[in-house]
């Protein structure tokens, strides 16, 4: 079955068409990364009005792409939940005028379902049960995932998204947008040992995780550097923070995965990019034995052809949205 | 030529069908929230109600604002991508037209006029009925409603959502008399306005069509000034 995946719930216009949640035709990307330097950050209205503007080529060209056209489509999937409103809607819009017009199913995607699903489309035999680790700007979930679409929270974020401290730490250090790659980068020139940051909820009972703490302390080691004239070695301060964000994502999955008796862990989300995270998760792994699975690095950020995927495996449980899908900007994650 | 017509910037879905100047359907149907969730629901039921099916439409008309500007997102959004998955022409109309086509045998000089959101800001231009149309014949206004007195000359009417309230404002701020006809932007109208275009064979191109939101997001303009202090 061909779908056509379409993504827009923040500030990356996508569509894709993929074969059966498994092959990839074509997956179109169209960043606003150029927005992002110039205001520091997504802002919604601005981000909305190029999500209209980009939307016909975008899926236009995943059609060109792959050598098909809107008559071969069996499906479209599109993110109707989790995201920016305004930006969302014209996501739904285009794919709600696609549904009617070629009489297809349309089926409503929680991005966050997305992300999971993307790392089925690297990986086809992706083991179940297993726990999933989905960490992004915008979110950062522990679930324990018994079979597809089937999702148990053992722990959610209480403060910002891991990402999200990347970003702003990037941003205090006075460095590029987004943070999570400029941030990796810089980090591979200091040393991680340097500071010695809190890892915040290590020690908690919960599996959640909470990121501010961490955030606040570096900016407050860093603020007290200035004020008493010391050096400021960047790559240190960037390392130090990013091992402490990576030690508390990695030793949460672990406990998750030795709780519930899993042998394969899957990490998903544009933080699952993050060299340092995926070198001490194998290496972590291995010793205890468990598969680990990330996504093709052209999978982690937000794109539609895991918006297509996971709408593939809703659809085969017989849920399809109707024409009057709308969005919601912020509700759990289903299952 | 049988043209479908959507409008969506006035916290209404306005969806009509016209086939040259003859209107089959004309519905205006409340939005305030859920223009996202009843937009093709109230495009099957106009069509429904002319007897006639998306694949008899040969054209589609899109009103493209100034208005609400997630209202207008949702019908560009629709208009294009409907115009472009049925391979059908599109034709995008200023809101600001549609309304003043709507009162064009008011007077020989309407003002339409659109509500712009914060204070008693407004979004207008001043238009000429010719040729059972009609035409543009001032620059777009985006400011106060007392401003609009510049442009209003000779017999002009107002036409617009609330248009007897600006002419209130502006008779208590500047004593001047100015007759008002209450209007919202009809999909009939759009899609007439449409139709007269596509006839002409100027349609627009189906990817690149975009709202005319006449003002930039808070953010932009707010780092523009930003520039243009510290220039």
């Amino acid at each position: 079955m061909l779908v056509l995946g379409i993504e827009t719930s923040c500030d990356e216009t996508s569509a894709a068409l993929v074969v059966d949640g498994k092959m990839i035709l074509s997956s179109i990307i169209a960043t606003q990364l150029d927005l992002l330097k110039k205001y520091g950050g997504v802002v919604p209205e601005i981000a909305a009005r190029r999500h209209t503007e980009l939307i016909g080529y975008v899926i236009k060209e995943a059609l060109d792409t792959a050598g098909k056209t809107l008559d071969d489509i069996e499906a479209v999937a599109v993110t109707s939940k989790q995201g920016l409103i305004g930006c969302l809607l014209v996501g739904v819009a285009a794919a709600k005028s696609i549904s009617y017009s070629k009489q297809v199913p349309l089926i409503g995607v929680h991005h966050i379902e997305g992300h999971i699903f993307a790392n089925r489309l690297s990986h086809p035999d992706l083991p179940l049960p297993h726990v999933c680790l989905t960490v992004s700007g915008g979110h950062t979930m522990l679930l324990y995932v018994p079979e597809d679409c089937r999702y148990e929270l053992l722990g959610t974020t209480l403060d910002d998204a891991a990402g999200e401290a990347f970003d702003k730490i990037a941003k205090f250090l006075g460095l590029d947008f987004p943070g999570g790659p400029v941030v990796d980068k810089l980090s591979r020139q200091g040393n991680r040992k340097a500071y010695d940051f809190p890892r915040p909820m290590t020690r908690a009972k919960t599996l959640d995780f909470s990121f501010s703490g961490l955030k606040t302390s570096v900016i407050n080691m860093f603020k007290d550097r200035v004020a008493r004239n010391e050096a400021l070695p960047l790559a240190d301060i960037a390392a130090s923070f990013q091992e402490a964000v990576v030690d508390v994502l990695v030793s949460k999955t672990m406990r998750a995965a030795g709780e519930r008796g899993v042998t394969a862990v899957s990490v998903t989300g544009g933080v699952s990019a993050n060299s340092r995270l995926r070198h001490v998760f194998a290496e972590t792994c291995k010793q205890k034995k468990i598969d680990v699975f990330f996504p093709d690095l052209s999978l982690c950020t937000d794109n539609a052809a895991m918006i297509a995927a996971a709408g593939y495996a809703r659809m085969k449980l017989g849920e399809v949205s109707g024409l009057s899908l709308n969005v919601f900007p912020n509700v759990p994650l289903e299952g | 030529m049988i043209v479908l017509g959507l409008d969506t910037s006035h916290y209404t879905n306005a969806v009509g069908v016209v086939e040259g100047d003859k209107v089959l359907a004309d519905f205006t149907y409340e939005a305030k929230t859920d223009s996202l969730e009843q937009i093709v629901a109230n495009i099957e039921s106009t069509l429904q109600s002319a007897g006639l099916t998306l694949k008899d439409v040969e054209g589609i008309g899109v009103g493209l604002g100034p208005g609400s500007w997630t209202g207008i997102r949702v019908g560009v959004t629709v208009g294009k991508i409907l115009a472009f998955s049925a391979g059908k022409p599109v034709a995008g109309v200023p809101t600001l037209e549609a309304l003043a086509y709507a009162a064009r045998n008011e007077s020989p000089l309407i003002c339409a006029v659109i509500g712009a959101g914060t204070g008693d800001a407004v979004y207008a231009a001043l238009y000429r009925p010719e040729n059972g149309a009609v035409g543009r014949i001032s620059e777009y206004y985006v400011g106060d409603v007392k401003g609009l007195t510049a442009l209003l000359t000779g017999p002009a009417v107002l036409a617009g959502n609330g248009s007897q309230a600006y002419a209130g404002l502006i008779k208590q701020e500047t004593g001047m008399n100015i007759k008002a006809v209450e209007a919202l932007p009809g999909g009939a109208s759009v899609a007439c306005l449409a139709s007269r275009r596509l006839e002409r064979g100027e349609k627009d191109d189906v990817l690149s069509l975009t709202p005319l939101y006449l003002k930039e997001s808070t953010a932009k303009a707010f780092v523009n000034k930003y520039k243009s202090n510290h220039a």
